[in-house]
């Protein structure tokens, strides 16, 4: 009863105290909540982007003596499965066609028959690019190798069978190409290399190609699509799809395998999962933690009355135990009323920044992360006010309660232990071993064994940021305080221009003070170090993920052609001429043998590449990129060459390299000598192991044709939007296929780099601009605000609002000059280290920093403000102090 | 004379709060206060004497009446320098020493650091402050802590000092010193006193009595009539 009398009066009484605290509470609940949504929206934008991008999302491939009738039925009886298609196979030895009197010849390939509406039942399996929708279609390389367009006659190789001669009725492309060709198995999918040759019919025609009775070398497959009305979280879509495809072979019962596109998917998004982990705990965590602190020194700020209100509770008669309990209710309701907040808070922080208010990609997910929050919420309550009061009770006499001096926090006092045990510097000395060991051991986040990125997460690595976050905040701590102890005197003459004559009395007190001054630092340097490493972090990643688009994708657009004529002529000229274009570079991309090795060869002007697209110093061995173009423009006939051809060919700078080209006149391959002037390490759209660079005009002149096969685009607008007026431009059947940087993306890239840090970066840099000023101002006003008192002796003995100002101004300086400047320089460094840490992500790995300038000052504009405004209200409080202050002098 | 009129007061009052809560501290108080007097303001607990002090002190603004200070100054510039406050809680700056506390009065008024921090040296000596000058006030007993503020007090060289029971936290043998020291440091620095004390030893030492009850004064009280 006692305890819902003085909660009331506390609440009544100290209402502002009260608001405080739950504040406090609820913006780490909040954020951490919030965290929470980042997981949520992450894993569900990761589960939807991997889906979106399956065609077929089962191949299942029948048994060679199975009915395709009956197992069609029991496919489509599955529960999930929408579609089912029956798509079949041939081996073929090769094409041939004779083309303006010259007879070409392709090499082994396949005869594929589909179903008529098959692209539609899978929207991007086949893409029509000349002619018919059906009928005889030839693909996109094919046609380019015989030569062969429309209404061409080619001849089909059939293993066992005469050959037979079919007339082509359209071209048409197959991106999904790997996977529509894979080998499914007892043994699984095996992703295999397409074949280079294809053929599509129709099922009329592929039952006069290949009739039963000669069916060697055939394959059946039905091609399924399912129901995407999947739970959002990768792991458990993953668990769903499996199980679901598991339980169709059980029920086949050998008549069919399941060839499982999705899961694979869903299977490489359920490693990125892990990613988004991780990037939580990097760029989430240290918030949380702050928000703590600045929780705790909140609560702490009315420290000093709640230990008077406890006295009077002593005196009268009080147990330590009963006071404990008070505490501990005041502590419940805030920590209730602030975890509510912060739910909620976070509920529409999620709505604005990721576009979904829960909590958990799963029922249970969510529910753990409610649970996670309240815990720490009512934690974090019990642990800055509860436990400070049970600390005081136990420790409280009642004659000690009757001290007037009693509740004053004292000046004086042994040193922590953490500064005896010296443990700043033991964390920045393992966090340092940790890192070197890391870089030594060339520690890489993700391996790309064969191209395909997989996560390689060594959480003790991540060990390191970690420890040096703690032990720069500690270090800053001792810092602080020993400047504060032993530079009195350059205090006193760095506070002279503010201070006047008061200069020694003001770095006196602030000598003195030093424990609560450095607490201040800390607090703004463990903020300012959050806040700097954050948005280089993520200024960094957002630079390198264009850089490493763009890398990909060649520039801000590519319009690429694997014709030999290439690209339409004059096309350079043409989308230079469209709005939004900054500059267009035509590329040759042809193939050349390096010995038995056939690589990808591109032709460039080295002077004018750059305009199109970045040249970056990674690219190059040696990181200058424009000595070594400088250098292949200097040698008409040079090449840049990868570090395998190096060390293959033992080549030295200046060494002649034979390659053979395809010439234009008689498509034979011939020799052609270069100058080895250079190492490429990576070039945009250049695959990423072995490839060539060399002068477009060399190649021009001796393969006897300048025709360029990609063309790169530079925008100063949407890239979206100059992609489709370079579209709408291209003449039907120009074989032309333009992709722009932003759809690409999407698709084609790396789930790494395609994880969208959008919401996450908003969310944390908004929370490092608030805890920044929060720190600062807050820290200040409160620090100011526990010596309200002294404030109001020192104006009652007369000193002026300049004076007074002396003494808040220098306080001031001194906390936001000593935590910003140590906690910008841990910050830098500790952004340093997540980088290198993380390189491994970035492809290529960044040159350097990105550093966000504007978000910087505007961080830097509201610390000063907070401090100013902390500041200024202090010193007008100060001008005629309160008089419940001055009657208690 | 007006130089001699250090405080003059017409029917001020002092009024807390306001409506039904509202509490008067002090009622239509009329007095003159000349340099040179000795005043012994006295009163039953509650009766009105600090807020008295606060309002001639400048610490407070009167509700109503008239409080100017002739031979002081205008009233934004009597603290520091012409009037200083001993209070009677704790009141020096927790993070300066005693000796820099005591300082801080003079450089206030613009003594520079050698000189303040002498005449702080003379003044804790005379406040049998001696050895302890290095000392922080969370060392101090509430004895040593008072006569450290009246130390203060004069230290800033006023032309009139008022002090909220200076004695209060002292021992019998403590409290003679301390109005020993006190009157002694008055004579020499030409300094007005006026001493809200509940102690009637205290009281009796000083030539002038005023008596406050219920928030009305009664000054000019001769000592041997009150």
């Amino acid at each position: 009863m006692f305890g819902v009398i003085w909660l009331g009066g506390i609440i009544r009484r100290r209402t502002g105290r009260v608001l405080g605290e739950i504040a406090g509470v609820g913006v780490a609940v909040l954020l951490l909540a919030a965290l929470g949504a980042f997981f949520t929206a992450s894993r569900a934008s990761m589960t939807t982007q991997a889906i979106g991008s399956v065609p077929v999302d089962w191949q299942v491939q029948l048994a060679p003596d199975a009915s395709l009738a009956k197992t069609v039925a029991v496919i489509d009886a599955t529960p999930g499965v929408r579609s089912t298609r029956a798509v079949s196979f041939a081996d073929t030895g090769g094409f041939s066609a004779t083309v303006g009197g010259t007879v070409r010849t392709t090499g082994p390939g396949k005869v594929v028959a589909i179903p008529q509406d098959y692209a539609a039942t899978f929207p991007g399996q086949v893409r029509y690019l000349v002619g018919a929708h059906d009928g005889v279609l030839l693909a996109q390389q094919t046609a380019a190798n015989l030569g062969a367009t429309v209404g061409t006659r080619v001849t089909v190789d059939r293993p066992g069978q005469p050959k037979t001669t079919l007339v082509v009725d359209g071209i048409v492309d197959l991106p999904t190409a790997d996977s529509f060709f894979q080998q499914v198995g007892t043994a699984g999918t095996t992703a295999t290399a397409p074949p280079d040759n294809v053929m599509i019919v129709s099922t009329t025609t592929w039952a006069h190609l290949f009739p039963p009775q000669a069916s060697g070398g055939t394959e059946r497959q039905i091609h399924v699509g399912l129901s995407h009305d999947l739970p959002g979280d990768p792991g458990a879509a993953f668990a769903s799809v499996v199980g679901a495809a598991n339980h169709l072979e059980a029920t086949l019962a050998g008549a069919g395998t399941v060839g499982d596109n999705l899961a694979a998917r869903l299977d490489a998004a359920r490693g990125d999962a892990v990613y988004a982990q991780m990037l939580f705990l990097f760029l989430g965590l240290p918030g949380v933690i702050i928000a703590a602190l600045l929780a705790g020194v909140i609560a702490s700020s009315g420290g000093e009355r709640r230990r008077r209100e406890q006295a009077l509770l002593r005196v009268r008669g009080a147990a330590p135990g009963r006071i404990t309990r008070i505490a501990a209710a005041e502590a419940m309701l805030v920590g209730v009323l602030g975890t509510l907040v912060g739910l909620a808070g976070a509920a529409i922080v999620g709505r604005l920044a990721f576009g979904t208010s829960g909590f958990g990609a799963t029922g249970p997910q969510a529910s753990a992360w409610v649970v996670v929050s309240i815990i720490f919420g009512l934690g974090l309550a019990l642990a800055t006010i509860a436990l400070p009061a049970w600390r005081d009770a136990r420790s409280m006499t009642v004659r000690g309660a009757q001290s007037p001096a009693f509740g004053r926090v004292a000046l004086s006092g042994p040193r922590p232990v953490w500064s005896r045990l010296y443990l700043d510097v033991i964390c920045l000395g393992a966090g340092g071993l940790i890192y070197w060991q890391a870089v030594r051991s060339g520690y890489a986040v993700v391996l790309a064994p064969e191209g395909i990125p997989t996560i390689s997460v060594s959480y003790f690595t991540l060990l390191a940021p970690l420890l040096f976050w703690i032990g720069a905040a500690l270090l800053t701590w001792r810092i602080a305080s020993a400047a504060l102890r032993h530079g009195r005197r350059v205090l006193a003459t760095a506070t002279r221009p503010l201070a006047h004559r008061l200069s020694d009395v003001v770095a006196a007190a602030m000598s003195r003070q030093r424990r609560s001054l450095a607490r201040g630092a800390v607090l703004m340097g463990l903020t300012a170090s959050f806040a700097l490493s954050v948005a280089i972090f993520n200024t960094t990643y957002a630079a390198q993920a264009k850089v490493d688009a763009r890398l990909t994708n060649g520039a801000d657009v590519s319009v690429t052609t694997t014709a030999t004529a290439g690209l339409p002529a004059g096309i350079a000229t043409t989308v230079q001429r469209l709005p939004g274009v900054v500059a267009a570079e035509p590329m040759q991309h042809r193939f050349a043998y390096v010995g038995n090795d056939l690589q990808d060869l591109y032709g460039i002007d080295p002077a004018t590449i750059g305009r199109a697209t970045s040249m970056s110093d990674a690219f190059f061995a040696g990181g200058d990129a424009s000595a070594t173009l400088a250098a292949l423009a200097s040698a008409p006939n040079g090449v840049l060459v990868s570090e395998e051809t190096v060390h293959d060919f033992q080549l030295q700078v200046g060494d002649t390299v034979n390659l053979r080209l395809q010439s234009a006149t008689d498509h034979a391959y011939r020799s052609i000598p270069f100058t080895y002037v250079g190492v490429a390490r990576e070039f945009p759209t250049a695959p990423h192991d072995s490839f060539l660079v060399a002068n477009a005009d060399y190649v021009a002149a001796r393969t006897g044709t300048p025709a360029a096969q990609v063309l790169l685009v530079k925008t100063d607008g949407s890239p979206v939007t100059v992609a489709e007026s370079i579209r709408s431009g291209l003449a039907p059947g120009s074989g032309a296929v333009v992709h722009d940087i932003v759809t690409e993306r999407k698709v084609t890239l790396s789930a790494l780099t395609a994880i969208d840090l959008a919401g996450l970066t908003k969310l944390e840099l908004s929370f490092a601009l608030l805890l920044a000023a929060a720190a600062s101002g807050l820290v200040l006003a409160l620090g100011l605000a526990e010596r309200r008192r002294t404030f109001a002796i020192a104006w009652a003995l007369g000193a002026r609002p300049s004076q007074l100002g002396a003494f808040v101004w220098s306080e001031a300086a001194f906390v936001a000059l000593t935590g910003t400047l140590l906690g910008g320089l841990a910050g830098w460094g500790i952004a340093q280290v997540i980088v290198k840490i993380l390189t491994g992500v970035f492809d290529p790995p960044p040159e350097h920093l990105s550093i966000p300038w504007a978000y910087l000052a505007g961080l830097l504009l509201a610390t000063t403000i907070a401090i100013l405004a902390a500041g200024g209200g202090m010193l007008r409080a100060t001008r005629r102090p309160s008089m419940t202050i001055m009657r208690d002098l | 004379m007006p130089e001699d009129i250090l405080v003059r007061a017409d029917s001020i009052a002092r009024t807390f709060g306001s409506g039904s809560g509202a509490v008067t501290a002090v009622r239509e108080a009329s007095f003159t206060l000349d340099a040179g007097d000795g005043v012994a303001l006295v009163g039953p607990s509650g009766s009105g004497k600090s807020t008295l002090v606060h309002l001639i002190a400048n610490l407070d603004r009167p509700t109503a009446g008239t409080l100017e200070w002739p031979a002081l100054g205008a009233p934004s510039r009597l603290r520091p320098g012409p009037i200083a406050v001993a209070f009677q809680g704790l009141s020096l700056l927790p993070p300066l020493t005693v000796l820099e506390n005591v300082a801080l009065a003079a450089t206030l008024v613009g003594a520079d650091r050698d000189l303040a921090q002498a005449s702080a040296h003379d003044l804790l000596d005379a406040c049998m402050l001696d050895g302890l000058g290095d000392k922080l006030p969370e060392e101090l007993s509430g004895g040593q802590a008072q006569r450290a503020a009246i130390a203060r007090a004069f230290c800033g060289k006023p032309r009139l000092l008022l002090a909220d029971e200076p004695t209060g936290q002292q021992d019998r043998a403590t409290a003679d010193h301390v109005m020993d020291a006190m009157l002694a440091l008055a004579a020499i620095g030409d300094v007005t006193l006026v001493i809200a004390t509940h102690d009637e030893r205290i009281a009796e030492r000083l030539p002038w009595r005023w008596v406050m009850r219920d928030g009305r004064l009664q000054t000019e009280v001769p000592p041997c009539s009150a």
